[in-house]
């Protein structure tokens, strides 16, 4: 079964959660803290309702165990966590007045094989929640892949380093341009990339990205090396603050596990227990998206979604 | 200052019998302009700094340091080569990385020893605009300088130190006590000419009944007597009434006495105005900055020198407050009302007393419970269509007189026009300033000014305060972040802003959680869709859950430190930096920009946990450290000839590799 988890929007009226530790607030944290609480407040909407019309105190623990259902919602063989309401806009003004940017985290040791119809679930789900029809920007994030701006020699470590091989990038970024000539997505950019790593890339390339973005502890030393040659690609070197590996699956499991544990109560206490989703949990991948008013500089919506595949439906990997 | 319109200035006894028909006139222009723009949206995000200047002539041969009176010429030379530049033809050179610029605007201020600057146009929220803003200031410096006499330049203190001694500090030289202000320290020529100023000076001194009163607290230093009577007033003086002022106490012990306008309205500002997308964004804006007042103002500290005298607090707000204070003694309630209408808190120049935005999180509790209204002006908007608490604001402003009238503008009521209402707007000078688009121009929308920094010694200074203000608002927008606090407690603070060293060793009233509750938007999404969820649950979900009751305001609040406000505490309130660096998480800036960001950002950073000193204490320490410095509060011609070339230095190096000022802007020597 797939899980699909959001955070619903994050700018919108008080989580304080989402800048809580600023220090150590990488999108990782962010993107946990603004998960753990939409789930608590939509739990929230429904545990304080029922009381008294239900039974209230009376709820026995079969009930109990499908708790979830009051907040989640199955739909199109993929739980929803909690349930999204699709009907309600996603943004105030007209499509024209935003710079819509998406950052799509694919995930260490997921097969890039998979990536084609993780990229279209991934957009599919961001063009549903703004209520567009394509977004402005596209931003990929291989996993592996670490921006040195002490090192600029690319040194490209092979497969065995747990890095993401240059032809899966090559091929995704396929994927990427046929959005990219369907209109659904305006420009397309990659994450950490140096250089060397870019230089190679590009002849690979029908669309070229037109963006890179670097990590925000390096933008004050960016290599000049690759200042020049972003400048002479008309590449934008954009930073983040993005976490490496944003979405750990002991983290997943944690979030979604049981209740006495701090969890939302979805996933099974006990590989045998019958109180929640049995199985193996493997997180897919891990979207962001933002939207901002371009001549204000107003962020009014910023998300997440995150798919996880749980139980059988976990694949086997090829 | 706006444009100085010409004419037949009115004297006060004349002005005074005017006064209704100016307030009536100018609320019936607010009406016609509130009507015409409050439908006004989506403008753009638009912002302007102004800068201001104190120009200063060096002797080096004599070693001193005078402020120039060359303002008209400086400023007509400006405009000459404005008007070239924007001929194409190029003016006096070279604009070198300015190309595709538009030239700055300068203009004349109170003080004829001031210039203001502003951008050639306002800024955008272009991050690559953000980068031109230091450049652009540098530049503004540059074209100044050029206009200027080979010994004269530019300088960003707030106040020059020895204004109004009994030396000649001023060039050229003229003896004080004239007819307009009538100070034994200055004299009327250290104002504008234009008739406005000296009009202004002269109604604000006749309608208060003597003279404006400063009296700042000396710095006792291990050498300054006591008790401290300043020993710069002459009581002996019989050439006006007012000279009596000081003979019935105007002058207090261990205080530094000042008497006239220009002690407080020649002070340099930073002041920085925002275009919102429209009216109700102004307005939470407004509200939102106004706790922010004086915070900023004690992060930007730097004028603890009056009159050649070391005083005891570090900026220049209340001393502007006193000098334009135009409250007779029966609205200061040092004589029962009897002929005026009203008990006024506060002077004209001050805290700001109002909030306006119709924001479901404004408690009333937070509201001045001391607010001066015009009740008739009031009544008068609300029948106009203007809500209750837009109305309450203008009917508050509106409780002053107008100060400079001309005659000419008296014959027929332009509505098209808003003159008169700028006439009382514009002399009401609060912390925040809330502007209706200009009458005359449909291209500008609903703005907001804040107004409470110290202008600072460095160009690197001035850009990272005006952009991180900018970026707050983008904060506040973004997260709709909630800093509202009872404005009492924003009075308060003014006033806490002004203690030696505030920024480190006082501490501010600031709301502990700037996050509001959970967005309404799931619970209504839930209730109203109930029937799509597989439910267990029963219809109830329809209701949504009662939102808990409201806490006492005074537990939304309480006391934190500078550097708790602006760094953030832990499990306490977040922090103004981490906010803004959150939202431009949020955000896509490139490296470049992000990088000066962030030495911006640092700057602040700094300042507010002490790594960096303050204007107000490099200052103190430079005189502190002056060999010739007795150790008695005087700040010598000597002393501040040496502080103004150091001045000169520290804004053209910035404090680094170690030179003057590293204390200021780097932190350590190297």
């Amino acid at each position: 079964m797939k899980l699909i988890l959001s955070t619903s929007n994050i700018m919108n009226g008080g989580r304080p959660s989402v800048i809580r530790q600023p220090l150590t607030q990488k999108s990782n944290v962010e993107l946990i803290t603004s998960l753990r609480s939409n789930f608590v407040a939509s739990q929230a909407i429904d545990t304080e309702v029922p009381n008294g019309t239900n039974g209230g105190a009376n709820g026995t623990h079969t009930e109990k165990c499908r708790d979830y259902s009051t907040w989640t919602e199955d739909r199109d063989s993929a739980l929803y966590i909690p349930a999204v309401d699709f009907s309600q806009p996603g943004l105030s003004e007209e499509r024209d007045q935003y710079d819509i940017t998406v950052k799509l985290f694919y995930l260490p040791g997921i097969p890039a094989s998979r990536r084609c119809a993780h990229t279209r679930e991934a957009i599919d789900l961001v063009l549903k929640e703004l209520h567009v029809k394509s977004i402005d920007l596209l931003i990929v994030s291989f996993p592996g892949i670490l921006f040195d701006a002490d090192d600029d020699s690319d040194d490209e470590g092979s497969e065995s380093s747990g890095e993401d091989d240059f032809d899966s990038m090559v091929q995704t970024w396929h994927v990427l341009e046929s959005l990219h000539e369907q209109g659904m997505i305006a420009q397309l950019g990659v994450a950490e990339f140096g250089s060397e790593r870019l230089a190679r890339f590009l002849p690979h390339t029908t669309v070229k990205p037109s963006v890179d973005q670097i990590n925000l502890k390096d933008c004050c030393v960016v290599p000049k090396s690759l200042i020049l040659y972003a400048k002479e690609e008309k590449i934008q070197l954009l930073t983040h603050n993005d976490c490496n590996d944003i979405l750990p699956v002991g983290t997943t499991r944690e979030l979604l596990g049981p209740a006495d544990k701090g969890g939302a109560g979805i996933l099974a206490s006990a590989p045998d227990a019958n109180d929640g989703i049995q199985g193996h949990i493997e997180t897919q991948w891990v979207v962001k998206y933002t939207a901002v008013v371009k001549d204000r500089g107003v962020v009014e919506n910023k998300g997440y979604f995150a798919l996880a595949d749980v139980g059988t439906c976990v694949k086997a990997r090829s | 200052m706006g444009l100085l319109a010409l004419g037949t200035a009115l004297e006060w006894p004349e002005a005074k019998k005017k006064a209704d028909q100016v307030r009536q006139w100018g609320i019936e222009q607010l009406l016609a302009n509130w009507r015409r723009a409050k439908g006004k949206e989506r403008d753009a995000l638009l912002w302007g700094d102004e800068v201001e200047y104190l120009v200063v002539a060096l002797d080096d041969e004599a070693k001193k340091a005078r402020l120039s009176l060359a303002q008209a010429e400086i400023l007509k030379s400006l405009a000459r080569d404005e008007a070239l530049w924007t001929a194409g033809s190029g003016g006096d050179g070279e604009r070198g990385e300015h190309e595709g610029e538009k030239p700055p605007h300068f203009h004349p201020e109170f003080g004829r020893f001031m210039l203001e600057a502003t951008p050639g146009e306002p800024w955008g929220i272009g991050f690559k605009d953000l980068l031109k803003v230091e450049s652009n200031m540098k530049w503004r410096r540059e074209v100044a300088k050029a206009h200027m006499a080979p010994n004269e330049s530019p300088i960003t203190l707030t106040t020059f130190p020895r204004l109004g001694t009994k030396d000649d500090y001023i060039q050229p030289y003229y003896p004080p006590s004239g007819p307009a202000l009538r100070s034994q320290f200055v004299p009327d020529e250290i104002a504008n000419p234009h008739i406005r100023f000296p009009t202004l000076a002269a109604n604000i001194r006749s309608r208060r009944g003597r003279k404006v009163e400063l009296n700042v607290p000396v710095f006792k230093d291990q050498n300054t007597p006591s008790p401290f009577k300043d020993p710069t007033v002459n009581y002996d003086l019989h050439q006006w009434p007012e000279d009596a002022d000081v003979r019935n106490g105007a002058a207090k012990d261990d205080h530094v006495y000042m008497d006239a306008m220009a002690f407080g309205m020649g002070s340099c500002c930073l002041q920085i105005t925002f275009q919102a997308k429209n009216m109700t964004e102004g307005r939470k804006l407004y509200d939102q900055l106004s706790p922010l007042g004086p915070i900023l103002l004690a992060l930007t500290a730097a004028t603890p020198i009056y009159k050649g005298f070391l005083v005891d607090t570090d900026v220049r707000w209340n001393q502007i407050g006193a000098a334009v204070d135009d409250r007779t003694p029966e609205e200061l309630g040092e004589a029962p009302l009897k002929n005026d209408r009203w008990r006024i808190p506060k002077s004209r120049y001050a805290s700001n007393s109002t909030y306006i935005s119709q924001d479901p999180r404004l408690r009333k509790e937070y509201l001045d419970p001391d607010l001066v209204v015009d009740e008739d002006i009031k009544n008068r908007l609300i029948e106009g269509g203007m809500d209750d608490m837009l109305a309450t604001h203008f009917a508050h402003l509106f409780i002053r007189d107008p100060l400079v009238i001309f005659s000419e503008d008296l014959e027929e009521l332009d509505l098209h026009k808003g003159d008169h209402f700028e006439n009382l707007q514009s002399t009401n000078w609060q912390h925040m300033r809330f502007k209706p688009p200009p009458s005359e121009k449909d291209d500008i929308g609903w703005r907001v000014e804040f107004r409470s920094m110290e202008i600072q010694i460095t160009d690197f200074e001035n850009a990272a305060f005006s952009i991180f203000i900018v970026l707050i608002t983008r904060a506040i927008l973004s997260f709709d972040l909630n800093f509202y606090l009872p404005i009492p407690r924003t009075t308060e603070n003014m006033e806490t802003a002004h203690a030696r060293n505030a920024v480190l060793d006082s501490k501010f009233y600031f709301r502990k959680d700037p996050f509001g509750r959970r967005a309404p938007r799931h619970a209504a999404q839930h209730s109203s869709h109930g029937s799509t969820f597989s439910s267990t649950t029963s219809s109830a979900v329809n209701t949504p859950p009662p939102s808990p009751p409201l806490g006492p305001v005074e537990t939304e609040y309480e006391l934190m430190t500078i550097a708790e406000i602006v760094n953030g505490c832990p499990d306490g309130f977040p922090g103004l930096i981490p906010l803004v660096e959150s939202y431009l998480n949020s955000v896509n800036v490139d490296v470049e920009t992000r990088c000066f960001l962030a030495s911006y950002l640092d700057l602040i950073r700094k300042r507010a946990d002490g790594t960096l000193w303050t204007g107000a204490k490099w200052i103190r320490e430079f005189v502190a450290k002056h060999p010739s410095y007795k150790h008695d509060s005087v700040v010598s011609e000597e002393i501040t000839y040496d502080l103004v070339k150091a001045v000169e230095e520290v804004t053209a190096k910035e404090g680094k590799h170690g030179s003057i000022g590293w204390e200021l802007l780097r932190g350590k020597k190297n």
